[in-house]
This record gives structure tokens, sequence and C-alpha cells, in this order.
């Protein structure tokens, strides 16, 4: 598994509402039951819960659209990331499963059936007594199963995705085995469709697919994204969806350098030379742009960062945290990796930007780097709302003055929450530090390393995916998902 | 072999897609006429506590003295929400504040029932299956009593109110 795919699944676990499996389970089983109570129509009510399923799917990615951009924007890769799709719509690791590609002639895209060992929805169904809805009344064999429901929230986030990458297929997935039904494992089918046929292909309403009496409000018409309505990172996308970024970790160096190349040349329509040329003895400016425009493009992800610093004292911490970052870097990080990370960004200009200025740019020490980011990251702290000059010396001055402040609160529970989370917090903070130490140590693996030319080769340079560099980073990683889902409990 | 209901126990599942489907419910059960939308709510909750009590106990006696801690064990371990209890004496009434109930989160104009209907028809029903077990006197028994404020009705928190009897007595 992708490194992003591994990220994205934490990411979307982490911030979910989790609740034990079980009850998850037994909820689902009593709306399918409660439908059911309505319809008095096995096969119309596995129809109305799919639909359900969906709209409710639809609802929550509306919700948080911004994270779906990330995702790759066609179908077939939508189905190779199947696995972020059952965390998104389940919030469970998918334990085993297995493709098949069914060739499709005369179509740009293949079918796919998707095999899943264990349904975390039918499992025990029937073994007690409250499992009433009973799958033998089921006549129509084409008919899905108990995970109907679970089938059209992926189906939902499948199409979501496709909608805001602007992609012009759909894909319909639809439950052809089901274990509570008999069969050996969950199988699904995946067909993929243009606009049209898709269009054709949703146009029954739902009254008319059931038999019963019942009423059932039709689905919203899903209307393509306009041009118009795109922001900057809609804009953005193809370069930074999930499957390019795994794509650029697996390229070395020359090739990240070919891929910024070739999205001067098409984003802004001029040779990378030239773009450079235009901070020719203005070195120092770019690196400051760099940390100025790396913290605005932070901030792109839903205005979060602006939204959060709104908050006075959201805006102190951050205040803080940013003067002891910039403190602490000099101390803790030696200057010769600080040096290797000036060769780095030297070797990655070479070739791309006019010769006089990579001459510049190695003139630089490693502490003035280090100072001009800090300096455009500071200038971006301050656009979106940190006001530096309120800040006291250090953090504990802070501390001293709420307490006199009686800011604090000194509720019992309050307190004992706090006792409960500091050594959460500590963790937490603990991790984020051996991962900063571990990604340092990146640039010197790859400036030594003669045959092991790039960043992958790097990353994996000590054993395995697992035991490597790689694997470090990801176990610690592990542990700050942990510790952040324990804290917002 | 697929998944054992006493395996999901031990794992946590993504609520969001099927809290919203609660809602699709109550909008369904509007359309088609069914006025005791509450009343079934409070029944899913009811099953799913009856079910749920077959792979999971632990306690064998819920009274008085462990009231508290029973409930609060309850919203974390299932549904993984901290709360504050209250317990009202002279009106013999437990007062559950939640301010990250799992069912509930979004305001929705159109709906009048609360998630967390589901909530309070299931704590209440596990207590009593314990208890009806345990036939010990002091055992308590919880009965769902209102949703006073929810999430959905645009509150800050949810706060589910049971009423409660010792030893079947009032």
């Amino acid at each position: 598994m992708g490194a992003f795919q591994w990220l994205m699944k934490k990411i979307t676990k982490t911030f979910g509402r989790s609740t034990n499996a079980l009850f998850y389970t037994l909820l689902y089983r009593e709306i399918l039951k409660e439908i059911n109570e309505i319809t008095k129509n096995e096969e119309d009510s596995l129809i109305i819960l799919r639909e359900m399923g969906k709209r409710a799917a639809y609802e929550s990615c509306e919700r948080h659209s911004a994270i779906f951009k990330f995702m790759p924007g066609n179908p077939k890769k939508i189905l190779d990331y199947f696995e972020i799709l059952w965390v998104v719509v389940f919030g469970k690791e998918l334990d085993d499963y297995s493709y098949e590609e069914i060739p499709k002639e005369e179509s740009k895209y293949n079918d796919y059936i998707l095999k899943i060992s264990k349904c975390p929805i039918c499992s025990g169904y029937g073994q007690d007594k409250e499992d009433t809805f009973n799958f033998m009344k089921l006549k129509d064999k084409e008919t899905e199963g108990m995970a109907c429901g679970l089938c059209g929230m992926l189906e939902s986030v499948a199409n979501f995705i496709l909608k805001v990458k602007r992609n012009d297929y759909r894909i319909g997935i639809v439950e052809q085995k089901c274990i509570t039904r008999g069969d050996d494992c969950l199988q699904f089918i995946c067909k993929i469709y243009d606009y049209k046929e898709w269009q054709e292909h949703t146009a029954v309403r739902i009254q008319d697919k059931i038999s019963s009496h019942i009423r059932f409000e039709e689905g919203i018409e899903e209307e393509l994204v306009q041009e118009t309505k795109l922001d900057i990172i809609d804009k953005l996308q193809d370069v930074i969806s999930i499957d390019k970024l795994e794509e650029i970790l697996d390229e070395p160096l020359e090739g990240i350098k070919e891929r910024v190349a070739d999205i001067i040349r098409d984003k802004l329509n001029m040779e990378p030379e030239h773009f450079f040329d235009y901070f020719r003895n203005y070195e120092d400016d770019m690196i400051r742009i760099i940390g100025y425009l790396g913290t605005h493009l932070l901030n792109e992800y839903g205005g979060l960062l602006e939204k959060s610093l709104k908050n006075e004292t959201v805006a102190k911490i951050f205040g803080y945290l940013y003067k002891q970052i910039k403190d602490m870097t000099l101390l803790f990080i030696p200057l010769d990796v600080i040096r290797d990370y000036n060769k780095l960004l030297v070797s990655f200009l070479d070739g791309l930007a006019p010769v006089e200025m990579v001459e510049n740019i190695k003139l630089f020490s490693a502490k003035d780097t280090i100072k001009y980011l800090f300096e455009g990251v500071k200038m971006a702290f301050e656009n979106l709302g940190i006001d530096f000059s309120e800040l006291k010396e250090n953090v504990w001055e802070e501390l001293k003055k709420e307490r006199e402040d009686e800011l604090i609160p000194s509720e019992a529970s309050a307190i004992d929450r706090t006792r409960e989370n500091v050594p959460k917090i500590i963790n937490l903070i603990q991790e984020i530090l051996m991962i900063i130490t571990d990604i340092f140590t990146l640039p010197i693996r790859v400036l030594i390393s003669e045959s092991h030319y790039g960043l992958k080769t790097a990353i994996n340079s000590v054993v395995s995916e697992e035991e490597g560099l790689y694997g470090s980073i990801r176990e610690r990683f592990d542990n700050i998902f942990d510790q952040i889902q324990e804290i917002r409990r | 072999m697929n998944y054992t209901r006493e395996e999901l126990i031990q794992s946590e599942a993504t609520m969001n897609q099927v809290r919203n489907s609660i809602y699709h419910l109550a909008r369904f059960m509007d359309k088609n006429g069914v006025s005791d939308i509450k009343e079934r709510l409070r029944r899913m909750g009811k099953n799913i506590a009856r079910t749920y009590i077959n792979y999971w106990k632990p306690t064998q006696v819920v009274n008085i003295s462990n009231l508290k801690d029973y409930i609060t064990t309850i919203y974390q371990k299932v549904l993984g929400s901290y709360v504050s209890i209250e317990i009202n004496e002279s009106e013999k009434l437990v007062i559950v504040r939640d301010s990250k109930c799992s069912l509930c989160k979004y305001h929705y104009e159109d709906i009048e029932v609360a998630g967390c209907e589901i909530i309070i028809g299931m704590v209440s029903e596990l207590i009593t299956q314990i208890n009806f077990i345990s036939k010990d006197s002091s055992s308590v028994f919880l009965e769902p009593f209102e949703v006073k404020e929810s999430r959905t009705h645009g509150n800050k928190s949810c706060i589910q109110i049971y009423k409660y009897k010792i030893g079947g007595s009032n």
C-alpha cells in the first residue's frame, strides 16, 4: 500500500466519529427492519436501504468535499484505491479482498469483480432472535443482500470523487454475493459507465423499482462541477492527488525535476529557466516565498488554519510553537544537515534555473536558508492572524498570566480530564519530535548514497518498507494518529 | 470464516454514514404516515440492547451505587462518548449530557425527533436486561423519559433523561 493511501486512510479513520463496530452493525440491522416494517416487502426494503445508504454517504461527502479532491480522478484508479472507499464508509480496515478484471470490448474501462472474504454487516446474522429480517423470503435471485446499504454508500463515495474530479465516468457498484444469503463471501460487481450511460442507468425512479405502495422521495439530480466554481485546490488537484503523489515518491530526483518542469510549462506556459529567472538576484526572497506560500497552501485546505487562528488562544499557541520550533531548529538540527538541504535545493535547481541563480544559492549558509524560510512562514502567520508583538518571552510566562486571571477552569472534572490528557499530549509531542528527527536524516541519506539517487531509495535505504526509515516514520504516524484519536475522545 | 459478533465488539467503526441514514429513515417514516417515530427509534435501541447484552456484560447487577459508572461505561465503550451524569433523587431522574453524541451532529430543520432516542432506548434496556437476570432487590430499572435537548434540534449538546426506579417499586 502506498504511503499516501495509508495516510489518507489514517486521516479518515482518525477524524471520523467512531463507535463500537457491533453497535454499528446492529443499528444497520435495525434500520433495515424498520424499513421492512413499513414496506412489508423484503425486496423493496433492500432497494430502499441501498438508496438511503447512497444519500447518507453523499450528504457526508458534501460536508467534507475537500478531502476527496486529493483522490485519484479516474474510475479505474478509484477502484485501485477501494480500501480507502471502504475506510471512508466503514472506518474499519478491509482484511482480505481480491480483484478480478472482466474485459469489456469497445469500452474504455473494464468491469471489476471484488471479493471480500469477511463482511462485518453479515457477521453472526441469524444467531440472535432480534435478527428478524428474513432473507428466505426473497424471491428474486438478482436482489442484493445484507450489505446493499453499504454498497450504496461505497457507490456514492466513488461517484462523488469522480464528480469533484470533473471526470465524465461513473461507477455502479452492485452486491452480487452475500454471506447471510449463504454465499462464501461478499462480492461486488463494479461497472464503469460514461456519463450518458450513467444517466440512462439511473433514470429509473425508485418508485418504479418497488412493488409495494410506499412513498419514497426521489434523489436529487447530480450536476457536473462547473469550471467557474473551482477553487485553488481544484486547480491543483491534478497535480496533488494521492496517486500522483505516490508516483512522485516512486520517482528519483530527476523525475521530480522533470515533473516540476512540465507543470511550469503546462500551467504557466513558460520554460522553467524563464520562470526561475524572475528570482535571479532575489534568491533570498524566493526562499521566503517558499515559507510564505507553503504556509498559505496549508491554509487552502478549507481555510482551517485561518479559521483556527481567529481564536486568540489558538493563535497564541501557534505563535509560541513557531517561536519554539525556530529556536530549536538550529539547536537540534546539525548545520551539516541543513547544509545538505541546501545542496539538495541546488541539485534540484541545477538544470531548471539559470546558472547564475544556482551559483548565488550555493553562497547561502545553512543558517541563512533557515532564517529566510522562517521569515516567510512568519509573514504568512501574521497575515493569517497571529500578532507576534503580543507574545511573551516564552509559553510558561503566558500560562502563569492565565492562571492569575483564573482563565484556566478550576472545576475538578476539567482538571482530571486535563491530567488524563497530559501524558497523551506529551506522547504526541514526543512522537512528532521523533518524526522530525527521522525526516531530517533524509537528505544525508540522499546525498551520501551515490547509487541510491532518489528519495524513495533513501526512505527505504535501511532494509524494507517495514523496517526501514519509511517503516519507522509510518509507525510513528500510526502512534500519532492513535494519540490524536485518544485525545479527541 | 466470517467475523463473529464477539470479534466486532473488539473493534470500532465510523458512524458518519449510518448516523445520516437514521435521519433518512425518519424522513421515510414521516412520508409514509408513521406517527410514532420516536417510539420506533426507541424500539430500535431496545432491540440493539437485547442482542448486545449477549456479547457484552460488564457487570452482574446495576444498583444505585454503580448506576453512574455503568452508564458512563456504556457511553464510552459502546458509543465512544464521554458524558456527564446527574442523578435527581427527588424526581427519580438520570440526566445525561453528551456534547459529542454519536447519533446527533447536525441541525436538521425538517426533523422533529433526535437520533439519540435510539440511545435512550438502548441504555435503559441494557440495564433492564442485566437486572432482569440478576433479580437483585436493589436493582435499578431505567425507562426512557425524554431527549430534552439535541444537536439535531440545534442545541449545543444532547441531554438525555431517564426515569429510574429501584427494585421494581416507585
